[in-house]
């Protein structure tokens, strides 16, 4: 039964995305609105998150499903385990009611069944992703999302800010997939197979050196993939996306698959010396300059995507401390309530036709569903009580006092503090105030609310699953040591926890911070450098410019080597010719 | 693995004597001698097709010589075939596109008509 699910979670999107390409049509205003490529992505997206929430009660840390490919590909194996299935099911609901939202998102636009294949074939392979048991088809569909990220960001292909940002995001995520296909490799080079169990059975067998290059590949892989110090420029220029995607790529699914491979592996680097402290310190640093950045952007989609960077952050440095499970809580809430903030940002953008904080204002009176749903994700988002950002962001902070160092500790609290504060600002430029200038806006319609409520009732409500997620891991992960942690035993222990109090606490400074920024003016002015520092993103961008500059001057300089000559290239073939004579001649001995 | 090791021992071993094997090794190095020579430094299309098939003389010629000192001839025969006619097509091809660019570049000069530069 596990094996047929789990073909279906990933096949049904595949399928959907063949099915919107054959049968979809491109302009939904010109078959008189049968919407084709609305429906067909709507049916099939459904339909695996169906497959894949049935998938839950038969999770196992069996291989369930081998597919031999032969030669050194090895085996395409399935295991349906606690953390493999919890991201299927986030990325294929989460991907549905991003579909569902894209039907009045994008009712009118071009190339509609270029938008649903991707997005559909985006789903399937996340699930694959996750699903996978062989280290080498995870990088495989690890490339295939990074491939439709591209797609979707360049969605608007005539926008030039659009097709660069696509780029940008493209190549600096290979960056990181070249770390994870060298693990790939070392790993089927040691262990003799891409099995991961396997792997993570025999990682304490294996040479250090080689064990400390993997993990460090792999950190190089998720830190590309989740937007983390220093590749963590990517995310904001992905903004260019249609709203949808940045929810469901760029909050939801894609950009945890790093933080997914960390904490799949961290039983097998966990003793690696210094690995640890490099993932807190990566997701440290991470956490506080994105929040930065957040408090100084201006662009809504923008904010969101620095606070994106940041969350990640916090479960990265989770990772780091040896919190894998409130990591995997962290990601599940992130996933929720940011989609909530995207997709309601969407609504606003999709109604007003600007994404420029500084022009909104006073929108929460004409738009109140939106207002009450973006509230509800921007209190989880700050981690206040009841929702589910509060208890994983706890837990995090928890699990940082037990295992990670102090001074680590003030840092992510003091961005705990910096979240609620960047969140208020946003939500109050947004939703109230004075309208700063006149647009027209209208509340979200129909299939945008069954999302919207949908999404917010889940901001509202996952932490209740905290027994059965943490019995799902605990049961499912061998290597582990997970241990069970039931609703109650979190309520008292988060509530008993001095650090929650302090967190709090800092969290109602940066709130109460907002509310008085007009006598806090001295401060704001003298920390003006500190904003300008921001807006240029700490000077990243400008490394980034200066790494495109070298490529490109080191590419004109080698222009002389190629004259198409057909003499100096055959004295190319000839040399090549020598070198591996040479190479046999002085190898075989 | 048997086929290797007899090969390698008329490599090494017997390199010195005048074997027929060895004679015909020497010509398959200088037919490609001469080929790769004129490949580096003609500028003549015709010519480069002229080299290219005594490239690949050598190529054919190879084959045999593998296919009789591993132990399987008729292989190496039946490779060789193949070779010359796929060759055959390259120097037909090779001709024909010579006679178009002298008619659109009125020259057979290589460096005059090279327009895939960097």
């Amino acid at each position: 039964m596990a094996e047929v699910l789990m073909i279906l979670t990933i096949a049904l999107p595949w399928l959907g995305a063949l099915a919107v390409w054959a049968w979809g049509d491109d302009d939904a205003q010109q078959r008189g609105g049968w919407y084709a490529s609305h429906r067909l992505a709507v049916a099939f997206s459904a339909a695996a998150g169906l497959a894949a929430l049935a998938l839950l009660p038969s999770v196992s840390s069996t291989t369930v499903l081998r597919i031999p490919i032969g030669g050194m590909f090895g085996e395409l194996t399935f295991v349906p385990d606690g953390l493999g299935v919890f991201l299927t099911v986030v990325a294929t609901v989460i991907g549905c009611l991003a579909v569902v939202f894209s039907v009045d998102y994008m009712r009118g636009e071009r190339q509609q069944r270029r938008y649903y294949a991707f997005v559909l074939f985006f789903i399937g392979a996340m699930a694959g992703l996750a699903l996978t048991g062989s280290l080498l088809f995870l990088f495989f569909f690890w490339e295939i999302t990074a491939l439709c990220s591209y797609v979707l960001i360049s969605f608007y292909n005539d926008d030039p800010k659009a097709v660069a940002g696509g780029i940008k995001a493209l190549i600096i995520t290979q960056i990181g997939g070249a770390g994870l296909l060298a693990g790939a490799l070392l790993a089927y080079a040691y262990t003799g197979s891409y099995d991961i169990g396997n792997f993570i059975e025999k990682a304490p067998t294996l040479p250090a050196a080689v064990l400390a290059a993997m993990a460090f590949g792999f950190l190089a892989a998720a830190a590309a993939k989740s937007a983390q110090f220093p590749f963590q420029t990517w995310l904001p220029d992905a903004m260019e996306a249609p709203t949808p995607i940045s929810a469901l790529i760029h909050a939801a699914t894609m950009v945890n698959a790093g933080v997914y491979l960390l904490a799949r592996f961290y039983p097998a680097f966990e003793h690696v010396p210094g690995w640890r402290t490099a993932v807190m310190v990566v997701g440290l640093i991470t956490a506080l300059l994105a929040a930065f950045m957040g408090l100084a952007a201006n662009d809504l989609k923008r904010v969101l995507a620095y606070s994106t960077v940041s969350q990640l952050g916090y479960m990265v440095y989770a990772i780091g401390v040896g919190g894998v499970f409130a990591s995997a809580f962290h990601l599940l809430s992130h996933a929720v309530f940011k989609a909530l903030l995207f997709l309601a940002a969407g609504a606003v953008i999709h109604a007003v036709g600007t994404r420029d904080m500084r022009d909104m204002g006073g929108l929460g009176q004409r738009m109140p569903f939106v207002r009450n749903v973006f509230i509800v994700g921007a209190l989880a988002l700050a981690g206040l009580p009841i929702l589910n950002g509060f208890w994983s962001k706890e837990l995090i902070l928890e699990a940082g006092l037990e295992g990670g160092p102090g001074w680590a500790l003030v840092g992510m609290i003091l961005g705990a503090g910096l979240t609620a504060l960047y969140t208020a600002r946003m939500t109050w430029l947004v939703f109230f105030g004075q309208p700063r200038s006149d647009l027209h806006a209208h509340d979200a319609t129909s299939a945008m609310r069954v999302s919207l409520g949908a999404l917010a009732v889940g901001a509202l409500t996952t932490w209740l699953l905290v027994g059965p997620f943490s019995r799902m891991l605990a049961e499912t992960l061998p290597f582990h040591e997970i241990e069970h942690l039931g609703l109650w035993e979190m309520t008292v222990e988060i509530l008993a926890a001095p650090v929650t109090w302090l967190a709090m606490g800092v969290i109602g400074i940066g709130l109460a911070a907002w509310g008085l920024r007009e006598r806090l003016a001295g401060v704001t002015n003298s920390l003006g450098w500190l904003s300008r520092a921001a807006q240029a993103s700490f000077g990243f961008e400008w490394i980034n410019r200066r790494v495109v500059q070298i490529t490109q001057g080191a590419a004109s300089l080698l222009r002389v080597t190629q004259t198409g000559e057909l003499n100096w290239n055959v004295l190319g073939i000839v040399g090549g010719l020598v070198f591996i004579l040479a190479i046999l001649v002085w190898g075989v001995r | 693995m048997k086929n290797s090791v007899r090969f390698q021992r008329s490599f090494e071993g017997e390199i010195m004597n005048f074997s027929p094997l060895n004679i015909i090794l020497l010509g398959v190095l200088g037919l490609f001698g001469v080929g790769l020579y004129g490949l580096l430094i003609t500028r003549n299309l015709i010519k480069i097709v002229l080299v290219l098939q005594i490239l690949v003389k050598a190529a054919v010629l190879a084959l045999v010589l593998a296919g009789k000192a591993g132990g399987n001839l008729g292989l190496g025969q039946s490779l060789a075939a193949t070779v010359i006619v796929a060759d055959t097509v390259v120097a037909v091809i090779g001709l024909a596109l010579a006679v178009q660019i002298r008619r659109r570049f009125g020259t057979l000069d290589l460096p005059a008509i090279s327009t895939l530069k960097g």
